[in-house]
């Protein structure tokens, strides 16, 4: 695989203005991303996750305003020639033309809502393809039927002209898959895609979305907050939260060796199949309404493991290994020794005595 | 730790449950057809399956959201299958409460707490002043951690965890010796979900009270549940305790359920693939089958051959 970035956010920080006040959503955020790779945002409702991926897109509400940042994406002409261009700084007709669904293309999260309920399905899985690649209608509707065939829709020829209604849920996300394919996108960007689906077309779901990728080598960033989809698609994954990135690193590094308080949080309150555990290791409280700017780390109220500083001055992220860095005042080398709670040792423990188990086996 | 009789009578005996919907002449929806099951006092029931198995339905017959068009329903040793007199009915409301899915929808957007909760006390009449009321309606307020202020404050003024509190202390306000939880936790984020399973596991051990806990996450299911029952298309296909289910599922339908679960254990995860299940072509007819007992309480739901296809299958 090259290593081409393809996706860099810097320093992302955006304000919405509401009748309420000004909501501080996102608050400074770094993303790389390479080719051919995937990458995971989690976090829980409200942490910006999907307003990240708004700014991406170009389609960003009009309350919103960037304050700074750049998000610089790296494409390449029909003609083989390089290019790069910081979204943020084009309009959205320009956008619209040159980079939604064409070169970054959006599943979302329940296929009901984002498809147009009065077109046949193959009308709308051409459209994109009539409009950027300016091919006649002839040629869009063979493509629609490979398209189909590609996202294991059977009897494709009478598929393509039923409406959206006549399809199950899971079928409908495979339609708005194939549509988000069909122009050949190098990003694709997955905002909760399973969590509306039954667990065995989750699963079914989840495999496509990963044969698809590294058939065509594309990249994929996936919004969850279902740590088992992380798990099975990631390379890397970002913890969010209140708008900012808490934790980053490697797959194998969030899961097996997780610093965050947060992350830790996370990870228990999702029971694995073997947890015997009385009871869940919570975190407690909600998330900080961010109509009011947090003093000092945001998650501090909820943290059990706060220090005195995370009240008065945000952490920095400290650096743990090359890939792996995570924002908590524990990594300081100033900070007192702690414990990580024995829920989760225990669990992860667990998790690593069942990857041996299965990596045996191989 | 919880201790549940299973020599005593059973809380909740349902047989042969079924539960149609006549859409047109030509048409019937079979939602359920044909579930039995028991739920003791103090015990969880889980119940799981797709959308569309009629997991729902079934915590809406027993209920008697709707009228069950064939089969027996008998809680706490009355009837409550067909016409009930009118005693029984007030029973029945006080002893089963339930909690659904939607917080949001599911309380009064024009009521406050206090009022919301109290519904019950008003109708059945069980306080004999305002202030006994009050103060018992503070006191289920204070053990499902909440404060005693948020009494006069309204459903949009609360975030979605603390508003399902309300839903669950409004359900435990009469002291229902059943509780049916129908996906009472999938609306709410993970650290929330988490915070609520945990509350009912405390009530439980507080009040002894029993619950029929309906779902689709089987990780959470295995993890509150003491029994579990897996429907499909409105058979219960296969039941018997979490270990029996979990360790040792025998119908190829809980077989693929189970496989497809995602796990937090990205090593193992990248290796694991879902074992896939089709009713139309996997030849099993729900209808012919009868229940087998593996082993313990462990049944399933199938033909003769059919069990020794499944058992073969899973060597």
């Amino acid at each position: 695989m090259e290593n081409k970035k393809i996706l860099e956010i810097n320093n992302l920080d955006i304000t919405f203005t509401t009748t309420a006040g000004e909501v501080h959503a996102i608050r400074g955020i770094d993303i790389d991303l390479e080719k051919g790779e995937t990458v995971a945002i989690v976090g829980e409702s409200g942490s910006g996750k999907s307003v990240t991926m708004r700014a991406v897109m170009g389609i960003l509400a009009k309350n919103a305003r960037v304050n700074s940042g750049t998000v610089k994406f790296h494409y390449t002409h029909e003609d083989g020639s390089d290019a790069e261009v910081d979204i943020l700084t084009k309009d959205k007709k320009w956008i619209r033309q040159h980079i939604n669904g064409k070169r970054i293309a959006m599943v979302f999260q329940d296929p009901m809502t984002s498809l147009d309920p009065t077109m046949p399905i193959g009308k709308q899985i051409m459209e994109g393809m009539i409009k950027h690649f300016k091919i006649s209608k002839a040629e869009a509707w063979e493509r629609a039927l490979k398209l189909l065939n590609e996202v294991g829709i059977t009897n494709a020829e009478k598929r393509i002209r039923h409406y959206p209604h006549q399809l199950s849920g899971g079928m409908r996300q495979r339609v708005v898959i194939a549509i988000a394919l069909s122009c050949n996108p190098d990003l694709l960007i997955c905002d909760e895609p399973t969590t509306a689906l039954d667990v065995n077309i989750q699963a079914k779901i989840i495999e496509l979305i990963k044969r698809v990728q590294k058939e065509r080598g594309i990249s994929v960033i996936y919004i969850t907050h279902d740590l088992g989809v992380v798990a099975k698609v990631a390379d890397y994954v970002d913890v969010m939260y209140a708008g900012k990135i808490v934790e980053k690193g490697n797959v194998n590094e969030i899961f097996y060796e997780p610093a965050h308080p947060y992350t830790w949080g996370l990870l228990s309150a999702m029971p694995d199949l073997d947890t015997d555990d009385d009871r869940l290791y919570t975190i407690p409280g909600s998330p900080p309404n961010l109509l009011y700017e947090p003093e000092g780390d945001a998650f501090a109220p909820r943290n059990s493991y706060a220090l005195k500083i995370d009240r008065l001055k945000e952490p920095p992220m400290f650096e743990i290994s090359k890939t792996h860095s995570a924002a908590t005042w524990l990594l300081d080398p100033r900070a007192p020794k702690f414990e990580i709670p024995v829920e989760i040792r225990n669990r992860i423990e667990r998790m690593k005595s069942v990857a041996k188990l299965e990596g045996s086996d191989e | 730790m919880r201790k549940i009789d299973y020599t005593k009578e059973p809380l909740l005996k349902v047989e042969d449950l079924k539960q149609h919907f006549k859409m047109n002449r030509n048409y019937t929806v079979k939602a359920v057809d044909g579930v039995s099951f028991s739920i003791w006092p103090g015990e969880t029931y889980g119940l799981v399956g797709e959308s569309g198995s009629g997991k729902s339905t079934v915590g809406r017959s027993v209920i008697r959201l709707y009228d069950p068009t064939d089969g027996k329903i008998i809680f706490d040793g009355d009837d409550i299958s067909g016409k009930m007199s009118r005693k029984t009915v007030e029973d029945l409301r006080v002893k089963m409460q339930m909690i659904f899915q939607d917080p949001m929808a599911s309380l009064n957007p024009r009521k406050n707490v206090g009022d919301i909760i109290g519904e019950g006390l008003d109708i059945h009449k069980s306080y004999k002043s305002r202030d006994e009321r009050t103060a018992k309606i503070k006191a289920i307020l204070k053990k499902v951690g909440l404060a005693e202020e948020h009494i006069s404050r309204y459903p949009h003024q609360f975030s979605g965890g603390q508003r399902q509190r309300v839903g669950i202390a409004r359900a435990l306000i009469m002291n229902p010796k059943l509780v049916i939880a129908d996906e009472c936790i999938s609306a709410l984020d993970v650290s929330i979900q988490a915070q609520v399973v945990n509350l009912m596991k405390d009530i439980q051990e507080e009040t002894g009270t029993a619950y029929l806990f309906i779902a689709h996450d089987l990780s959470m299911v295995k993890y509150i549940s003491d029994r579990i029952g897996v429907l499909h298309l409105g058979h219960l296909v296969e039941m018997g305790s979490k270990d029996e289910i979990f360790d040792n599922p025998v119908h190829p339908y809980t077989r693929s359920l189970l496989s497809a679960i995602p796990t937090p254990n990205p090593i193992a995860e990248k290796t694991r693939t879902a074992i896939p299940y089709d009713y139309a072509s996997s030849g099993i007819d729900y209808r012919k089958g009868t229940y087998h007992l593996i082993d313990g309480t462990h049944y399933v739901k199938c033909t003769d051959e059919e069990l020794k296809r499944f058992t073969e299958d899973k060597q």
